[in-house]
C-alpha cells in the first residue's frame, strides 16, 4: 500500500514554491496575448489552436499544481447519514398528501372524468404528429419512370444507345423527373460474352437497367466489378450480380435490384418501357410480394 | 512461475505483432529470366526494342501474336490499344508478378523509351480497338468541374478523399486460386497521364469512361481536380490519413482521451493510495 | 471582501448554512471518479463552441450557389447547409477551430461517457441506492448518442447524408409502423426536405436541454446520496473519505475544466476532422466509399454488415434485414443497459445499499459478464472497418467479412471465460496486478487457494511437479 503523505499546513508550499504555478500562468499569458495578435493579423487555425490551447493548458497546470502542493489533501472524513427516511416522517408526508381528502361528494366519479379528460387530450395532443410528414401512400411503391420516356444522364442530356461502351456504366434519371431521388438507374452494357438477364424485352444489345438503389438499406450501389460484372455497395458490401439479374451474392442484401426495361426510341435514344414492376430500395413491412 | 502472466501477454503479443506483419509483406518485385537492364538495351543496338522487349518478357502470358494464353488475356481486343498499355507499363502494373494475382501499381520496371517502344510495338502490331496514348493539358481543365466529375464518377470506388478502397472477388472455375480481394488503388503513384488512360480504358476491375460518360473537357477538369486531391488544403490541421470517422474515433480516443487520462491520473489518487 | 459578499447574498438569499454544508462537503479522490468530470466538462466546450456555430449555420436544404475562398467548389451547386458550413470552415476567423473543437468534443465526450459507464459498472456503482442515478445515466448516454449523430448530419454532406439514408431505412424497417415513422420523421420520402431543418432543433435546443436537465439531476443526487469509495485505509460503509469540496476538490476540477477545454482546442486547431469540402455535398445518387459513421455509431454500422441476409416475411408482410441491427440490437442494448441494476440484484439476491465499490475480482461473474459483453460490442466495432481491413490486407472483403461473423460468435465466450479465471486467479493469489498473478493461481484456484506461502518457498528451491 502506497502511503502519500500530504497533510501539508497552508502555507507550506513545497521544495520548488510556487514557482511552477507562475511559469504556468506567464506562459498562459503569453499565449492568450499571442492568439489575440494572431486574430487580428487575419487568423491561422493551427497556431489559434495551438497558441489557446496553451493558453488553457497553461492555468490548468497552474490551478493543479496550486491544489497538489499547497492546499490540504483527501483526508478528510464525513458521516453518511441513513438515507431512508423514519417512519414518522413518511407517516407525515402521506399524511400531508392526502389533506383535503376528506368525503367529497362523487369523488371517484370526479377522479375519473378528470382520468379521462387528461387522457382525451393527450391523444388530441398527439394529432400533430401526423401533420409532420406526408403519408407514405403508394410513394414507395413507384418511381417517375414511365413508357417511353428518355434516359437521361445528371446533365439532363438524353442517352443514345451506341454511346453506351461496353463496361461502361451511367446514371440516369426520367428525361420529365431529371431530380427524382428514387428513380435513379444504373444503365450498363454488358460485353457480347455475357447474356443479359431478365425478359428478352427489357434490354437492347446487352444494355440493361437496374435500380440503383440497394434494397438493403437504400445507399446508391455505385461501384462496378467490369470483369465480373457485379454491382457492389459500398455501404455493408452488398454484391449484386449482373448477369443473374441483379441477384445478391454477398453481403446483407436479400433482394436483387429492381430491373428497369428499356428500349430504343425511333430516333435511337434509350428509353423506358415502363416503371420497375417491383418497389425500388429497402423493405417495409407492407412492401408487396414479387 | 512466480512472474505471473507477463510472460505469456509478452509471447501473446509478439505473435499478433508478427502475424500483421506477415500479412503485410510485399511481394516479390516481377523479374523478366533474363533481365538485361535499360542500359543494355539501348546500348546494344537491338534493331526493334519494342519487339524484342515485348517477345522477351511480354508473349509469355500474352502469346506471340498477343492474342493471349491461359496465363493472360488477349491484347487484341476490348479497350487495349495505346493507351491501356502505356498505363500498365508506366503504373509498374505490368509486368506481373505472378499472373493470377490482381494488376497492383509499383515501380516501372522500364524506363520512358523502353515504354515508348513497347506501345507503339503493340500498337502497329496488334491493331487493337482502344484508345490511343491520350495528350494530357492540364491547363483547360476548370476545378470545381473538376470535383463534380470525380464526385459523380471516381469517389464511390476511390473514396472522396482519394485514398482508395476494397471491393470483393470471386474465385472462379479457370482461376480457383484468386482469392485476394480487389484492391482499388490510391493516386499515389498515377500522374495525370496514367489517369487519362485509365479513364479511358477501364483497366482491371475498373468500369470504362468513355466521351458520354466523361467528355474531353470533363477529363482535363478531372485531372485538375485530381492533381488538387495528392495535396489538398488540410486547413484543418494534420489530415490524419484523410481515411475518416474510424481514423478520428481512434485519434479521439487516444489523443484525446488519452491525455485527459493522464490529466485525471495526476490530479487524483491511485488505488491504495491516502493523501 | 469576501465576508461582505457572502453577508450581502445571505441578507437575501439566507444561504449561510447550506454554503458552510456545502464547502464542506468531501468527496473521494480517486482519479477514475473524475471521468464522468471529463464527460461534463468535454459537454461544456460542446455548448460553447456550439453556440458559436449556431452563428453562422444555416439549417436550410435550398439550394445555393458556392462562392466563397475554398476554390473547388467555386461554382458548384449546394444546400445552404453545405455551404454555410464551408463558409464558416474558410472564410470566418477562428471559424474551423471553432467547429473541429465541437467536433473533436463529441468524439471525447462520448468516449470518456462510456469509460465513466464501465467504471461505474464494473465497481457495482449502480447498486441500490444507486439505480436511478445509473438510469439517468442511460439516458444522458442515449441522448448523447443520438445528438452526436444529428450533428454530423447537419451539414449535409456526402458522408453524413449516406448514414442519414440508412437511418432512413432503419425507421421504414420497424414493423407495421416503419413507413409512417420514416414518412413523419422525415416529412416524405428520401431524400425529404423536413430533416435538416428538423435535426437542427433537436441538436441545438430539445437534446441540450434534456441534458443539461438530466445532469443537474445527475449531480443533485450524488450531492444527496453521496460518492461511492474503493475499499482502503478508514473507508467505510458508513463514512466518505476525500478532500474538501473548497477549495481543493473545487480547484481541481476548475483546472480539469480547463485542462479538457486546453486539449479539446489543441485539437481543434491542430488535428484535422470531418473535412466536408472534401467529401463534397449530398447528392442521393451518389456516395463515397470507404463510409463509416462517427465511431459511437460503429457498433450498429459493423452488426449491418456482419449480419447475414435474413429477411423475415410472413402473411404478406415483411420485417427487412435493417431492422436486426438497426433497431433490435439497439433496443435490446439499452434495454438490458436500463435493466442491469435490477437483474443483478435478482441475481445475486443482494438488495443490500452498498457505498464501497466492488473490485473487479470480487465480482468475476459480473466482471466476465461485463467483458464478454464489451468483446461483443468490440468485434462489431471493428467489423465497421470490414472494407478499410481488407484495403490494407489486400484481401477479399468476403474474407474479412467471414472472419468477424466467426468472431463474433467465439470472441466473446472465450474472453468471458478468460476473465472469468484471471479475476478468481487475481482473488485467491491476492496478487496486485493481473501480469504478476501466478499461473498456478489462475490454472488451479481451488489448489491454490490458503497454500500460497508455502508453494512460494517450495517453488524457490526445487522445481514444481505441477500437473
Amino acid at each position: 500500500m502506497k502511503t502519500k503523505s500530504r497533510m501539508l499546513r497552508p502555507g507550506d508550499a513545497g521544495p520548488a514554491g510556487p514557482t511552477p504555478i507562475l511559469v504556468a500562468l506567464g506562459i498562459s499569458i503569453a499565449a492568450a496575448v499571442a492568439v489575440t495578435v494572431v486574430y487580428a493579423l487575419g487568423g491561422q487555425p493551427q497556431l489559434e489552436g495551438a497558441l489557446l490551447g496553451l493558453a488553457l493548458g497553461g492555468v490548468a497546470v497552474a490551478l493543479i499544481v496550486f491544489a497538489r502542493r499547497m492546499l490540504p489533501g483527501g483526508h478528510f472524513v464525513q458521516v453518511r447519514e441513513d438515507l431512508p427516511g423514519t417512519a414518522d416522517e413518511r407517516a407525515s408526508v402521506s399524511a400531508a398528501f392526502s389533506t383535503g381528502a376528506e368525503p367529497i361528494e362523487r369523488r371517484s366519479l370526479m377522479v375519473k372524468m378528470f382520468g379521462l379528460a387528461v387522457g382525451a387530450l393527450g391523444l388530441a395532443a398527439l394529432f400533430p404528429v401526423r401533420s409532420l410528414g406526408t403519408r407514405p401512400g403508394q410513394s414507395l411503391r413507384v418511381t417517375d419512370w414511365k413508357r417511353g420516356t428518355r434516359v437521361v444522364t445528371g446533365n439532363g442530356e438524353p442517352v443514345r444507345l451506341e454511346e453506351v461502351d461496353v463496361n461502361t456504366i451511367l446514371t440516369v434519371f426520367p428525361e420529365d423527373h431529371p431530380d427524382s431521388p428514387d428513380s435513379q438507374t444504373i444503365l450498363l452494357r454488358l460485353p457480347p460474352s455475357v447474356p443479359a438477364p431478365g425478359p428478352r424485352d427489357w434490354t437492347v444489345e446487352g444494355v440493361v437497367a437496374f435500380s440503383k438503389i440497394c434494397t438493403h438499406a437504400g445507399c446508391p450501389v455505385s461501384l462496378y466489378q467490369a470483369q465480373s460484372q457485379e454491382l457492389f455497395c459500398p455501404c455493408h458490401q452488398s454484391t449484386f450480380s449482373v448477369a443473374q439479374g441483379a441477384k445478391p451474392t454477398f453481403g446483407p442484401a436479400a433482394r436483387r435490384l429492381p430491373q428497369l426495361p428499356i428500349g430504343v426510341n425511333d430516333q435511337g435514344f434509350v428509353v423506358a418501357m415502363g416503371d420497375f414492376t417491383e418497389p425500388v430500395g429497402p423493405g417495409f413491412w407492407s412492401r408487396p410480394r414479387d | 512461475m512466480r512472474r505471473g502472466l507477463a510472460p505469456l501477454l509478452l509471447l501473446l503479443a509478439t505473435v499478433v505483432a508478427a502475424g500483421c506483419g506477415f500479412l503485410q509483406r510485399e511481394a516479390e518485385p516481377y523479374r523478366p529470366p533474363v533481365y538485361y537492364g535499360p542500359a543494355e538495351v539501348a546500348g546494344a543496338g537491338v534493331a526493334n526494342p519494342g519487339e524484342h522487349l515485348y517477345l522477351r518478357d511480354c508473349s509469355y502470358c500474352h502469346g506471340n501474336d498477343g492474342k493471349g494464353t491461359t496465363r493472360g488475356p488477349d491484347l487484341t481486343v476490348e479497350t487495349n490499344g495505346g493507351a491501356l498499355t502505356d498505363f500498365v507499363l508506366r503504373t509498374g502494373r505490368m509486368p506481373i508478378a505472378d499472373a493470377v494475382d490482381q494488376m497492383e501499381p509499383g515501380e516501372p520496371v522500364y524506363n520512358e523509351d523502353e515504354i515508348d517502344a513497347i506501345v507503339s510495338y503493340v500498337t502497329t502490331q496488334f491493331h487493337a480497338p482502344g484508345p490511343e496514348v491520350p495528350h494530357v493539358d492540364l491547363g483547360k481543365g476548370k476545378l470545381a468541374e473538376g470535383q463534380q466529375v470525380y464526385q459523380e464518377h471516381c469517389a464511390a470506388c476511390h473514396a472522396t478523399t482519394g485514398i482508395g478502397g476494397a471491393m470483393l472477388i470471386h474465385p472462379d472455375e479457370d482461376e480457383p486460386r484468386k482469392t485476394r480481394g480487389i484492391v482499388i488503388p490510391n493516386f499515389e503513384r498515377s500522374g495525370a497521364q496514367a489517369v487519362a488512360e485509365a479513364v479511358r480504358t477501364g483497366p482491371g476491375s475498373m468500369p470504362v469512361f468513355g466521351t458520354r460518360a466523361i467528355s474531353d473537357h470533363e477529363l482535363e477538369s478531372l485531372l485538375r481536380y485530381m492533381r488538387y486531391l495528392k495535396e489538398p488544403a488540410d486547413e484543418g490541421g494534420l489530415p490524419i490519413g484523410r481515411v475518416g470517422p474510424v481514423v478520428e474515433g481512434a485519434v479521439g480516443w487516444l489523443v484525446g482521451l488519452g491525455l485527459l487520462l493522464l490529466v485525471i491520473r495526476w490530479i487524483g489518487t491511485k488505488a491504495g493510495e491516502v493523501e | 471582501m469576501i465576508n461582505r459578499a457572502s453577508r450581502w447574498i445571505d441578507d437575501r438569499l439566507s444561504a449561510a448554512s447550506f454554503t458552510r454544508h456545502a464547502l464542506n462537503k468531501v468527496f473521494p479522490d480517486h482519479w477514475s471518479f473524475m471521468l464522468g468530470e471529463v464527460a461534463m466538462y468535454s459537454f461544456v466546450v460542446l455548448l460553447l463552441t456550439g453556440i458559436f456555430l449556431t452563428f453562422f449555420f444555416d439549417p436550410s436544404v435550398a439550394e445555393t450557389t458556392y462562392e466563397g475562398s475554398y476554390a473547388p467548389l467555386r461554382g458548384v451547386k449546394m444546400s445552404e447547409a453545405f455551404r454555410s458550413t464551408v463558409e464558416l470552415s474558410f472564410d470566418v476567423r477562428a471559424g474551423l477551430v471553432m467547429r473541429q473543437a465541437h467536433h473533436w468534443a463529441a468524439i471525447v465526450f462520448i468516449a470518456s461517457l462510456v469509460l465513466h459507464m464501465l467504471r461505474v459498472f464494473f465497481t457495482g456503482a449502480f447498486r441500490r441506492p444507486r439505480e436511478i442515478n445509473w438510469i439517468v445515466g442511460v439516458t444522458l448516454f442515449i441522448l448523447a448518442f443520438f445528438n452526436g449523430f444529428s450533428g454530423y448530419s447537419l451539414p449535409d454532406d456526402l458522408l453524413s447524408g449516406t448514414g442519414l439514408r440508412i437511418a432512413y431505412s432503419i425507421a421504414l424497417s420497424v414493423p407495421m409502423i416503419g413507413s409512417w415513422l420514416a414518412f413523419l420523421v422525415f416529412g416524405g420520402e428520401f431524400p425529404a426536405h423536413e430533416i435538416i431543418p428538423r435535426l437542427f432543433i433537436t441538436h441545438v435546443m430539445i437534446v441540450p436541454g434534456l441534458i443539461i436537465g438530466l445532469l443537474t439531476v445527475h449531480l443533485a443526487i450524488i450531492w444527496r446520496q453521496k460518492h461511492t469509495d474503493f475499499p482502503g485505509p478508514g473507508r467505510r460503509e458508513t463514512n466518505v473519505v476525500g478532500s474538501r469540496l473548497w477549495p481543493t476538490y473545487a480547484i481541481n476540477s476548475i483546472g480539469l475544466f480547463f485542462a479538457v477545454s486546453a486539449v479539446l482546442i489543441a485539437m481543434g486547431g491542430l488535428l484535422q476532422v470531418n473535412p466536408v469540402w472534401l467529401y463534397g455535398p449530398f447528392h442521393p445518387d451518389q456516395v463515397t466509399s470507404p463510409a463509416q459513421p462517427d465511431w459511437w455509431l460503429g457498433w450498429t454500422e459493423g452488426a449491418l454488415r456482419i449480419i447475414p441476409s435474413w429477411e423475415i416475411r410472413a402473411f404478406g408482410f415483411e420485417i427487412p434485414n435493417p431492422f436486426f441491427a438497426g433497431a433490435l440490437l439497439p433496443g435490446i442494448t439499452f434495454g438490458l443497459l436500463y435493466l442491469w441494476p435490477f437483474i443483478e440484484a435478482r441475481m445475486t439476491r443482494d438488495r443490500e445499499p452498498h457505498h464501497i465499490l466492488d473490485r473487479a475480482r470480487d465480482r468475476p461473474v459480473r466482471t466476465a459478464l461485463g467483458m464478454t459483453t464489451l468483446t461483443f460490442y468490440a468485434v462489431l466495432q471493428v467489423a465497421a472497418s470490414n472494407d478499410l481491413i481488407a484495403n490494407k490486407l489486400a484481401a477479399s472483403v468476403a474474407t474479412i467479412t467471414r472472419v468477424f461473423q466467426v468472431l463474433i460468435i467465439l470472441l466473446p465466450p472465450l474472453v468471458g471465460y478468460v476473465t472469468y479465471r484471471l479475476m478468481k486467479g487475481l482473488q485467491v493469489s491476492r496478487a496486485e496486478r493481473f501480469s504478476t498473478v501466478p499461473l498456478d493461481a489462475v490454472l488451479h484456484p481451488k489448489r491454490y487457494n490458503g497454500a500460497s506461502e508455502e508453494r512460494a518457498s517450495e517453488e524457490s528451491e526445487e522445481p514444481t511437479t505441477s500437473s
